[in-house]
């Protein structure tokens, strides 16, 4: 807002029995969220599937993401501070996760590299930093389920959702990552498998969640209403549900499930449907939280 | 030991805004920004409509989930119960905002101000804040400890605001809670709210 033109007050701020809408965190979190789930996820699997580049990737993108993270500080020059309490935060506990991840996956894709890996220091530091993976992949999950102010966010299913989301957006990112020259190999059959796989556990647990929270209170059933009759029906039944998990499993089950032969570009388009599919639930999740009316 | 409390009366409240517009007198707060408010609803229908109003403010819980969630340390309890933002360790990243069940807090970026261009000589005495941070009621510390009331209980005209020491069984805070059953909002969210209710 320019200086000097008083702010514009909305009249449901001033209504007691109006459900409000969390509007603290937008684009530029939710843009992290995804980044950076999708980066330790595309961390995690490359270093299961041997693969150095992938390592790289993962990293640097989830570099860009704390970037988005730092944007979004109204005091960005003391992000340092975000360290500090660990022992009750959880964004302290995640500024160390994503710390450590970068430092010993950095690490880790140096040894590896140098010595060609199978060393003991080298299979330390991939234990320590596939720990650090997972902390970065859950942590977010943990991070909104606490909350006593937004009934949607306080699901035991979140840290699990985001696990799986951000592995699915991990290897979506390795088989995109693939087909850029000059290309590099990776077992699209094993990985397409796994997608299937994780497609319908996002898809169970997405679903189970939406039944959980129908049960809760005005503010849970009001995040749902805006998710399946409201505002972002189209986006949460065509983006997450339809694009995002019902197409690629239709698509991709008869092929893997008959073992017939991967398309590399149906791999693609998939692997896009269920990038934008991944964007699209941390960005309604954010949007559709409610907070419970005073009285 | 101390702990304050507030008790409003809520058959009293005639939602004249006057705690408001004493609040942003006292903290010269920028446009737009309310440390309370006063919310109000029509209930029933013509013509036995009416309005009724409830003034909102930080509930300084006992348990403030909002400190908890502060990766800094900003965000912080003081042995009387007030809460409080440390605005030099706040680094602006609203996980409080979304702990807060009353919606109490507000981010300040904008730099917005009453007179285009321009921060008067009042708003740069009374404003303690920078931008970039959370901000939110404080009891009016700076009143409570010299011994005075907060400038919103100080101004209700029909006296339906009530400050004291809860831990004082004999303190009117404490007799009305008893005597009036006030409770607080949101009981069940566990928060251990230290402003109270009744009537209305």
């Amino acid at each position: 807002m320019a200086s000097g033109v008083p702010a514009v007050v909305r009249v449901e701020e001033f209504r007691i029995d109006v459900v409000k809408r969390q509007r603290a965190w937008g684009w530029l979190v939710i843009s992290y969220l995804f980044l950076g789930g999708a980066g330790a996820g595309a961390f995690l699997a490359a270093l299961a599937l041997g693969q150095l580049w992938g390592e790289v990737l993962g990293l640097v993108l989830l570099v860009v993401a704390t970037g988005f993270l730092f944007l979004d500080l109204g005091r960005p020059e003391r992000f340092w501070r975000a360290f500090l309490r660990p022992r009750t935060s959880w964004i302290s506990r995640g500024a160390i996760s994503i710390t450590a991840l970068v430092a010993l996956g950095g690490l880790h894709v140096l040894v590896a590299g140098a010595t060609g890996g199978g060393g003991v220091a080298e299979q330390g530091l991939a234990a320590a930093a596939a720990v650090a993976a997972f902390a970065v992949m859950v942590y977010t999950g943990f991070l909104l389920s606490p909350s006593p102010a937004i009934p949607f966010w306080n699901s035991t299913f979140f840290p699990a959702i985001f696990f799986a989301y951000s592995l699915l957006a991990g290897i979506d990112v390795l088989i995109l990552a693939s087909l850029v020259p000059p290309g590099q190999a990776v077992d699209l059959p094993l990985l397409e498998a796994v997608q299937l796989g994780l497609v319908v556990v996002c898809l169970l647990m997405v679903l189970s969640h939406l039944s959980v929270m129908s049960h809760a209170g005005l503010a849970a059933r009001s995040s749902i209403a805006l998710l399946v009759r409201g505002h972002y029906r189209w986006l949460f039944l065509g983006g997450v549900i339809g694009a995002g998990l019902l197409v690629p499993l239709a698509v991709a089950a008869p092929g893997v499930l008959l073992g017939a032969p991967t398309v590399l570009a149906l791999s693609a388009v998939l692997a896009v449907l269920r990038l934008a599919g991944d964007y699209l639930f941390r960005f309604l999740v954010i949007r559709a939280g409610c907070y419970d009316p005073l009285r | 030991m101390t702990r304050w409390a507030m008790v409003i009366d809520l058959w009293s409240c005639i939602g004249c805004n006057a705690c408001t517009m004493a609040c942003k007198a006292e903290h010269a707060t920028p446009p737009g920004v309310f440390w309370r408010k006063v919310l109000e609803q029509e209930v029933g229908r013509y013509p036995a409509a009416r309005r009724v109003f409830l003034p909102v403010l930080c509930n300084h819980c006992a348990e403030p989930p909002c400190r908890d969630v502060c990766p800094t340390g900003a965000t912080w309890k003081r042995d009387d119960g007030i809460v409080l933002v440390d605005y030099d360790q706040c680094i602006g990243c609203r996980s409080c905002i979304e702990a807060c069940p009353y919606d109490a807090r507000t981010f300040y970026a904008d730099r917005a101000t009453y007179f285009p261009g321009v921060t008067t000589p009042y708003e740069q005495a009374q404003q303690t804040f920078p931008d970039g941070v959370v901000m939110k009621c404080t009891f009016c510390v700076e009143r409570v400890d010299v011994g005075l009331q907060p400038a919103c209980v100080q101004s209700c005209p029909t006296e339906c605001l009530y400050f004291g020491d809860f831990d004082d069984p004999e303190s009117t805070v404490s007799r009305l809670v008893a005597e009036k059953k006030a409770r607080g909002l949101l009981p069940e969210k566990g928060t251990g709210p230290s402003v109270f209710y009744f009537g209305g």
